[in-house]
């Protein structure tokens, strides 16, 4: 079977199994994002075909708090998962920092605790951005979506 | 009951009370399904018996704010999403500040006010997830002109007042809007059993008697109607004037 999951191919290491899974879970990655992008086009006034995972959901799309309000309400209707806004926007994530900072923690491993549905280098990643204004995209959004599916 | 999609529900929290079963046949009228909450099987009971006539036009459901369970059990089911809410829920507790017991105090503002922003939370949520809704939350002229002994249910319906309002305000954008009615002294439930123990009462009200539970339920309907819809995140109050003009100085 002829396999074009990024990375695997080069992998002689991983059987067919692996790279079936692969595409699989690629596959359901896409899913989530065409989901997505239809629920955020309903909400907002936005051209679908512009959302992709790096889209950011505030300033690129202009999302408001009544928007993601009605975001999270249409992703636990969706996906039937519990949906906490606090968490699916991180909304706490510069007082987690102040926090980290406080207790003389490493703020990466800190944050990576409280937000367990986020890699540690998409962390590093948003603590690199965040003096630019919400760092929340699309892709934070399926992280939580897979994330609750698996709980 | 099936539901059909063009089918309008309309929950009625602390629907055993003497105002939710008149103002349940009126809904009924206007082809509003209504869904009263109960508390206890004798509330239970007392739908029945007082909705016999509408029997197969009416869903009762059994929703405690002191039970948060009850709660979520409420808004686990599929058939929990309502067009409107009127809220008439008020447990009671009278007792000077002074004088209160802490652990009362405690347990009444959990029921009243954060279980009542818990209930709020879902039900908003749920209207959203349709884009559209009506809220009205049944207050009281205490909130304003409370009597010693009231504080705290004065501090709970302002509480819960703030809390429609702003449901209203964050969520009309979506279709979905508030009203918050203080009615007055009303011959009805527990205002019944004051207004006999106190008749004089009636005199501090310039239009000179207490309100009827048909004329506050009429009111509650034309709030749930399109018309209304502009009266949204405020506070109308229906009290005969009660409120209006300074206390005891109406009739000698």
């Amino acid at each position: 079977m002829a396999c074009n999951g990024p990375g695997l191919a080069d992998k002689p290491q991983y059987g067919i199994k692996e790279k079936n899974i692969h595409l699989f879970e690629r596959k359901a990655y896409m899913d989530i994002i065409d989901t997505l992008r239809e629920l955020i086009t309903d909400i907002m006034d936005v051209e679908g075909e512009t959302i992709t995972e790096e889209t950011y959901l505030v300033r690129d799309l202009g999302a408001e708090s009544i928007d993601l309000l009605e975001l999270s309400v249409s992703i636990n209707h969706a996906f039937q998962i519990t949906v906490k806004d606090d968490e699916l926007y991180l909304r706490n994530f510069r007082l987690y920092i102040v926090e980290a900072e406080r207790l003389g923690k490493e703020p990466v491993s800190y944050l990576a605790e409280r937000f367990p549905f986020l890699a540690t280098g998409r962390i590093a990643e948003i603590l690199a951005d965040l003096e630019v204004g919400p760092a929340i995209k699309i892709k934070d959004l399926v992280s939580y979506i897979v994330y609750r599916q698996e709980d | 009951m099936k539901r059909h999609d063009d089918e309008k529900k309309g929950l009625i929290l602390g629907g055993t009370c003497e105002l939710a079963l008149c103002l349940a046949p009126m809904l009924i009228a206007k082809e509003i399904v209504p869904v009263l909450t109960f508390r206890s099987e004798e509330g239970q009971r007392r739908i029945e018996e007082k909705l016999a006539p509408y029997a197969g036009h009416y869903e009762t459901v059994r929703l405690d704010l002191n039970d948060t369970a009850s709660i979520e059990a409420f808004f686990s089911r599929t058939s929990s999403s309502c067009d409107f809410l009127v809220d008439f829920a008020q447990s009671d507790y009278e007792a000077f500040i002074a004088g209160a017991d802490e652990s009362r105090i405690y347990s009444y503002f959990m029921e009243n006010v954060a279980a009542r922003a818990v209930f709020l939370k879902h039900v908003t949520r749920a209207m959203l997830g349709r884009r559209r809704g009506r809220l009205v939350y049944v207050s009281s002229s205490a909130a304003e002109r409370p009597a010693p002994g009231q504080g705290f249910y004065s501090a709970a319906k302002l509480a819960s007042e703030a809390l429609y309002r702003n449901c209203g305000l964050e969520m009309a954008g979506k279709g979905i809007t508030s009203v918050i009615l203080r009615v007055g002294y009303v011959e009805a439930g527990r205002g019944r059993i004051f207004l006999e123990t106190r008749p004089d009462a009636v005199n501090q009200v310039p239009i000179g008697r207490a309100l009827k539970a048909g004329e506050v339920a009429e009111t509650i309907l034309f709030l749930l109607g399109p018309a209304a819809e502009g009266i949204n995140a405020t506070v109308l109050t229906m009290d005969g004037g009660l409120c209006a003009g300074k206390s005891g100085l109406l009739k000698a």
